[in-house]
């Protein structure tokens, strides 16, 4: 199996304090990642550190790497911007721009200059709304301003603008924690397409989520990572006693 | 209770702005008095239409204005008089809307006074002011909301911004008389000086609100942009300032109708000359409407009166005009 990315000996500090201990973990390629355990155990922290989205807490730094294709994103020669074009992210709160629906998909590829021509921008903007499922309920009002579709539609509509710019990576922080049921079955239908093409990292406090999307689930405590496998074998016959305490429902 | 108090404070603002009205409106109109011209054989053919009338309309002093205006008697004789009600039956004094007073500049005498070099002075000393406190105001408050390390000095910076804000104007005006003029040699009574000295006053508290609207920009959309791999620059201009815009364009409206309602400072810099032409630059003695105001009001004769109070409607009906164009801005870009 070959690995998108590999997360190498990571701490992460806020200040004093330290928020990840030592985390090695390898990101299967095209394949769905969970990152699951009770609040405050790091796992957002560590999705954060993955497009070093962290470097605008002044306060956080950290020692370790995390590769991408074997490349430390951490190193002095690494473009934070060129890496966020790789590494993309979706958020826990829809968060669209109050801009058009097409405005929002297209505003990556104008930054990042992806498209030759008006006609090629359009198709780019189609494509990716139809790629994030989108498009068949939008596609009359393509116009409208994105702050007026339904949280569903937001947060599908932010994922079609983290695919716009071809990353390799998305990374989703509890994407569907703000959404009601029919909403999230949609994202995760979506995500389990999606992975075809991306390797996703899901950050997720729902564990029949994790379950259901992803192929391999990392277990948190306390800013350690307690266990990481394969997802089936993870929620089965889990080998710490912490994560069989945490999917059995004994705390969290 | 609370409506009580509302109505109360309604009636006061009406019973101001009814006085004011009340008094300023004969200010609008002017008398004026035929006088015979004949000897039109002596023109030309060809001159213009009325230059071939018997009489013409002059305009009247501003004693015989304020006699046919409010029976005020004031200085005039009592042939004065008897020549004015004769006329008066003649139908040879009229009553006519005043243009002068919008057309001319300040005047030793109240019938020739108008308001036309203030406005000016104002517009151009208003201009000075924007361009200066704008970008500078506008500027540090992004500097100090989104780039500034958050270090004791930056607090240092901060705090002192905030009180300068509630500084008295007057002592912006010191500042702006040592600084500009003393120091600098700009030419005295100048819009450039005075727009310059306004801007000391406004800078403060457009950094102050642009920092509040700066502000309230949710983080989210910053990390929606900064996800996609949009660069700092790009995430501020993208994003954040037409976000905040309708807060900092609001801001800085009422900072410039706050600018341009402002006496103390321009007397302390010297604007309080006479300037009996309207300026054309910005190097040229110039009076504003506030300084004009208050020159009028403290000139002894009637008419002046009537001026300052004329004045005072045209000064508040701009402020009203710019805190309008505030709301529209405010309306217009919210989504």
């Amino acid at each position: 199996m070959s690995y998108k990315m590999n997360i190498q000996k990571l701490n992460l500090f806020y200040g004093d304090k330290q928020a990840l201990f030592e985390i090695n973990l390898d990101l299967p390629t095209c394949q769905t990642t969970a990152l699951i355990g009770p609040s405050g155990c790091g796992k957002s922290s560590l999705l954060r550190c993955l497009n070093r989205m962290n470097d605008v807490v002044p306060s956080a730094h950290i020692q370790g790497h995390v590769l991408l294709d074997g490349k430390d994103i951490y190193a002095p020669s690494i473009d934070v911007v060129e890496l966020r074009t790789h590494v993309g992210m979706v958020f826990q709160k829809p968060n669209p721009f109050p801009r058009s629906i097409y405005e929002n998909v297209a505003y990556g590829p104008r930054i990042h200059r992806l498209f030759k021509s008006k006609i090629e921008l359009d198709e780019i903007v189609e494509k990716n709304l139809m790629r994030a499922g989108l498009f068949q309920e939008v596609k009359d009002r393509l116009t409208h301003p994105a702050t007026r579709l339904s949280g569903g539609q937001q947060q599908r509509l932010c994922i079609a603008r983290a695919i716009a710019v071809n990353p390799e990576v998305i990374l989703m922080d509890e994407p569907c924690s703000a959404l009601d049921p029919i909403a999230t079955a949609k994202v995760e239908e979506l995500i389990d397409e999606l992975r075809a093409k991306f390797t996703i990292v899901i950050v997720t406090h729902n564990l029949q989520q994790a379950a259901r999307v992803s192929q391999q689930t990392a277990f948190f405590h306390s800013g350690h990572l307690v266990e990481a496998g394969e997802t089936g074998a993870l929620f089965t016959t889990p080998r710490d006693e912490r994560t069989q305490g945490y999917i059995t429902g004994r705390y969290g | 209770m609370g409506l009580f108090c509302l109505v109360f404070a309604l009636l006061f603002l009406g019973g101001i702005f009814g006085n004011i009205i009340y008094k300023a409106y004969p200010a609008f109109f002017r008398t004026e008095i035929a006088t015979q011209v004949g000897q039109t054989e002596l023109l030309n053919p060809h001159a213009p239409y009325h230059a071939h009338e018997k009489r013409a309309w002059i305009t009247a002093s501003d004693d015989v204005d304020m006699y046919y205006k409010h029976n005020h008697v004031g200085k005039l004789s009592s042939q004065t008089i008897q020549l004015i009600e004769s006329l008066r039956k003649q139908g040879q004094i009229r009553l006519v809307f005043n243009g002068a007073f919008f057309t001319h500049s300040d005047s030793r005498e109240p019938e020739l006074a108008g308001i036309w070099g203030g406005l000016v002075g104002s517009i151009l000393t208003l201009i000075v002011t924007f361009l200066i406190a704008f970008p500078l105001g506008v500027g540090t408050a992004i500097y100090l909301e989104e780039f500034a390390p958050k270090n004791r000095f930056t607090h240092w910076i901060e705090a002192n911004i905030n009180n300068l804000s509630a500084v008295p104007s007057i002592l912006f005006g010191l500042l702006g008389l040592v600084l500009f003029i003393h120091f600098m040699g700009l030419p005295r009574p100048s819009a450039l000086v005075g727009g310059l000295t306004l801007s000391l006053m406004s800078l403060p508290v457009i950094v102050v609100s642009t920092r509040a609207a700066l502000s309230i920009v949710p983080s989210t959309l910053k990390e929606a942009a900064l996800g996609l791999g949009a660069t700092p620059l790009q995430v501020l201009f993208h994003h954040v300032v037409p976000t905040a815009l309708p807060g900092i364009m609001t801001g800085v409206i009422l900072s410039l109708a706050r600018a341009l309602g402002e006496t103390a400072p321009l007397l302390m810099i010297g604007m309080v000359a006479f300037i009996g032409t309207p300026p054309s630059s910005f190097l040229d003695p110039t009076t504003v409407l506030p300084v004009q105001i208050f020159n009028w009001s403290r000139s002894p004769e009637m008419g002046f009166v009537e001026n300052t109070s004329g004045a005072i409607v045209i000064l508040l009906f701009v402020l009203a005009l710019l805190n309008g164009c505030a709301v529209l801005i405010r309306k217009k870009f919210e989504m």
